[in-house]
């Protein structure tokens, strides 16, 4: 057994309520295997997530998300086109609370142990839980996923891997309880952020088995989530019917999910929405999103993704080697004049090179009035020139190829950014507009001076992506960017588990990038949503990102 | 007649056999591949060396290019026409699906410029250089220079704005529901067919033109038949070939603009798959759909051909 108990946040100081409440909290945990070994029932255990009174039920809930996915292996993935209808047929260890996407509350898991040297993670599994084709849920499917995750099969590529890279065994104590050993600690948020990622979809240990690992073209693989597969129509619709064995009694209210397929920002999707043809519009286009505005029986909501909108710049090639001028690049951007030339096509906002509303980055009022981020460029874009004429580049540069991907908010953003570089700085580049699988393929490879697009991340803590966009050979690192004092400071950050010294941390790591910028941070996006305000129990405006709060259990129809 | 028949057939034929060796070797010469669509933009870059030679071997694409067109033929032969790389249906499950939507907008499309562009044409030319024959003019040529998927998306907009109404979003086909179906085909069609029958308002117009005044015609008129009747019994079915012949070649217009009009109206047809398709870089998808695009656009020229004889009977096949 582990030596600490924690289920949740951590009160950093004692006052009556607290004290209260972590009574509570450690008599319930007291009790409650106490309950279930008397009851023998395990769907009886509390569950955070508990059926509303007032909510009514049966219905069908028309939702629209994102094209077709490319297949169906869920953890392969890394775009909503799968975790958007395929979420809710699973269920995860451990989830992010619907109703404000950012508390860590239970799923199949309905309690954790962390050891107090922070290396043990110990699960409690919810017994008499199925999967939709009858079989029994057990330690040893969590134990079959999670090996998978950790360390993918050959062919088998999982974007999630990295966050567990500490993760060394994955022990099955009994067929209830799982542990999972760490080679080092890592602070706990991360750990139980990664955890409680959408995407950690917990699949049957022989599903895998009958697979070789691979589930990419297996359309229809169980799981134990609320909603059960009925129908597919290839780039069309999905079908889905409520899971009547759910383990979570009362849910979830809606009878049918219909999941639509149709392109994020089309102009099919938000006339689909505004023509009253579905209830739930994911990923509107500005324009669409404002008209469903002002309509008064919906409500449009706005929240944060986890992507940054970038470009990047060849460390490979002389001039862009120099520190000083990627800092007069990154200088020389009016960033609201970006972010005002693609507001019909995509709602983004200003930001550095942390997320802008995280916790631990320069909080948005201080952020604007940095060099950079200001709405009068004037003073950066003077201080850009002297850096550029300090590097012995008054004179500006000439011939840069500028590798654009073929997507409309990047081609706009190119040309702007184009003529941005060559006003203020006399930097001259040539656009080559090419395809997605072109791009990236450039990009890794290096055949590029200037690169436009955009990156995600799977959590919003800074560990995650520091590796992953600024260390070194990291997977999206596409300049080739190196600066030890950053990579020695990202691995204090990894390995620091007191909150404040880590915040400290993280501000001075945004320090070094502002003077060495590894990439340029134009935006970061923001997804708008709209749905007619007959659908309850869904409020995304406290979300971050689209990948961990997809399941519909939660949601139900007024009008049913 | 025979002889000519297997002439033209072994002609088409070899023109499909050439189709298809250049599509299969554009397809793999264009830079790009599947696996950014697969693995997405953070599988992608965290992709090893091996796990790249393991997919791209998994998906067929490290065969020989020889053997890949082999697999290709073997694919057609057998009537499934491969499997798409991502989600593992058949390119005949496709077709079969969508198909039907896509031929029904052909057709329509096909209609609509017959009935739009023939009237128009006859009228012109019974009375050149009138009003109604300048009007007719002015609006050929505007619906030849309107671009078809904006006047779709101009459509699309105006009746969502207008009347709040959309078309059914998912594929009704015409057996489940006609009304339905209808909605979903129409407006595709009438842009589709406005565009074409434009053409042949104007090729009826100058072909009835040069036919009205022939030496029968003349002859006809002079023997007192009433003038409808000479334009509709005389003249017509002289104009008529080389209109016969523009609709043929008009249909790998309406095939190739049923691409980008789908795309406007949210139509699910086999454009739109096809677009996806390329996006995706699902390149068996691609190049099978493309082959039957050549197929059709080949079939129709030849029944062209053929009707010539049914219709000019002057017409004989050496």
């Amino acid at each position: 057994m582990s030596d600490q108990t924690d289920s949740g946040h951590r009160p950093t100081t004692l006052s009556r309520r607290t004290f209260l409440r972590a009574a509570g909290v450690t008599g319930a945990v007291a009790l409650g295997p106490a309950v279930l070994r008397g009851r023998g029932e395990a769907q009886e255990t509390p569950s955070p997530i508990r059926p509303e009174a007032a909510a009514k039920r049966g219905g069908t809930l028309r939702y629209a998300v994102h094209n077709a996915p490319a297949h169906f292996d869920v953890h392969q993935s890394g775009t909503v086109a799968n975790i958007g209808p395929q979420s809710p047929m699973y269920d995860c260890l451990i989830r992010r609370d619907p109703r404000n996407g950012q508390t860590i509350i239970p799923d199949l898991a309905w309690k954790w142990d962390i050891s107090k040297d922070g290396k043990k993670y110990t699960f409690y599994l919810r017994k008499g839980v199925k999967f939709h084709d009858g079989a029994d849920f057990t330690a040893a499917d969590v134990q079959a996923t999670y090996e998978r995750i950790v360390r993918p099969p050959k062919g088998v590529v999982i974007p999630r891997s990295s966050l567990f890279t500490t993760v060394g065994e994955i022990v099955v104590l009994d067929p209830y309880r799982i542990e999972f050993r760490m080679t080092e600690p890592r602070p706990r948020d991360f750990m139980l952020g990664a955890f409680a990622s959408g995407w950690n979809i917990i699949v049957r240990k022989k599903t895998l088995e009958d697979n070789q690992g691979n589930l990419r073209q297996v359309m229809d693989f169980p799981g134990t989530g609320p909603y059960k597969h009925v129908s597919r129509k290839d780039k069309e619709i999905w079908i889905m019917d409520k899971n009547p064995n759910y383990w979570n009694k009362g849910l979830p209210y809606l009878d049918r999910l219909e999941i639509y397929h149709m392109f994020p920002f089309s102009p099919e999707l938000g006339s689909s929405f505004l023509a009253g043809k579905i209830d739930y519009a994911r990923l509107m286009d500005p324009v669409s999103w404002r008209k469903a505005k002002e309509m008064p029986n919906v409500t449009a909501a706005a929240f944060n993704q986890s992507v940054i909108q970038a470009f990047w710049m060849n460390m490979k090639k002389k001039p862009l080697a120099d520190a000083r001028v990627r800092r007069a690049i990154h200088l020389a951007m009016d960033r609201p004049a970006l972010i005002e030339v693609v507001k019909d096509t995509a709602p983004m906002q200003i930001g550095g090179f942390v997320y802008p509303f995280h916790e631990m980055s320069t909080p948005k009022a201080e952020l604007v009035k940095r060099l950079g981020y200001q709405t009068d460029v004037k003073p950066a874009v003077q201080e850009a020139r002297r850096l550029m004429q300090e590097a012995g580049y008054a004179q500006g540069i000439k011939g840069l190829d500028f590798v654009v991907r073929d997507i409309q908010t990047f081609k706009l953003w190119a040309v702007a950014i184009q003529a941005m570089l060559k006003e203020n700085l006399n930097i001259e580049t040539n656009l080559r507009t090419v395809q997605t699988s072109v791009w990236f393929d450039e990009a890794a490879a290096g055949n590029f001076d200037l690169a436009i697009s955009a990156i995600v991340s799977s959590l919003m803590d800074p560990s995650d992506y520091f590796t992953a966009w600024y260390g070194q050979n990291g997977p999206q690192n596409y300049s080739g960017w190196s600066n030890e004092q950053f990579h020695s400071l990202a691995k204090q950050i990894e390995r620091e588990l007191d909150k404040k010294k880590r915040t400290a941390m993280v501000r001075k790591a945004e320090g070094i990038l502002e003077q060495d910028p590894p990439l340029i941070p134009i935006a970061y996006e923001q997804i708008y949503d709209a749905y007619y305000n007959n659908v309850k129990g869904q409020n995304p405006s406290t979300f971050f990102g689209i990948y961990d709060v997809c399941r519909w259990d939660q949601v139900w129809l007024a009008k049913s | 007649m025979r002889k000519y028949l297997v002439r033209r057939a072994l002609f088409a034929l070899a023109t499909l056999v050439g189709v298809s060796l250049i599509i299969f070797v554009v397809l793999r010469v264009l830079p790009g591949d599947p696996l950014v669509a697969i693995l997405g933009v953070e599988g992608h870059a965290r992709m090893t060396p091996a796990d790249r030679v393991k997919i791209m071997h998994d998906l067929g694409l490290s065969d020989p290019l020889p053997l890949q067109y082999l697999h290709w033929l073997r694919d057609i032969a057998s009537g499934q026409l491969g499997k798409s790389f991502f989600r593992g249906d058949t390119v005949a499950q496709l077709i079969l699906h969508r198909g039907p939507i896509s031929a029904e907008i052909g057709l329509l499309a096909l209609i609509v410029s017959w009935l739009v562009g023939l009237p128009i044409g006859i009228l012109s030319a019974v009375k050149p250089n009138s009003i109604i024959d300048n009007v007719a003019r002015s609006l050929a040529i505007l619906f030849i220079a309107i671009p078809g998927f904006w006047l779709g998306m101009l459509i699309v907009l105006a009746l969502l704005f207008w009347f709040g109404y959309k078309a059914p979003i998912i594929i009704v086909h015409l057996w489940e529901s006609p009304w339905q179906n209808l909605q979903i085909v129409i407006g595709p069609a009438i842009v589709l067919g406005l565009a074409q029958g434009a053409y042949i308002a104007r090729m009826a117009r100058s072909c009835l033109l040069e036919v009205i005044h022939e030496d029968y015609v003349r002859t006809a008129r002079a023997k007192g038949v009433l003038e409808r009747r000479v334009i509709m019994s005389h003249a017509l079915p002289n104009a008529l070939l080389p209109v016969i012949t523009i609709s043929g070649v008009l249909l790998g217009f309406v095939l190739g603009g049923s691409v980008a009009v789908e795309q406007a109206f949210g139509v699910p047809g086999l454009g739109r798959a096809l677009v996806i398709a390329l996006i995706e870089r699902d390149i068996i998808v691609v190049q099978n759909l493309v082959l039957l695009y050549a197929v059709i656009f080949v079939l129709v020229n030849l029944l062209v051909d053929l009707s010539y004889a049914w219709l000019d009977p002057r017409i004989r096949y050496a």
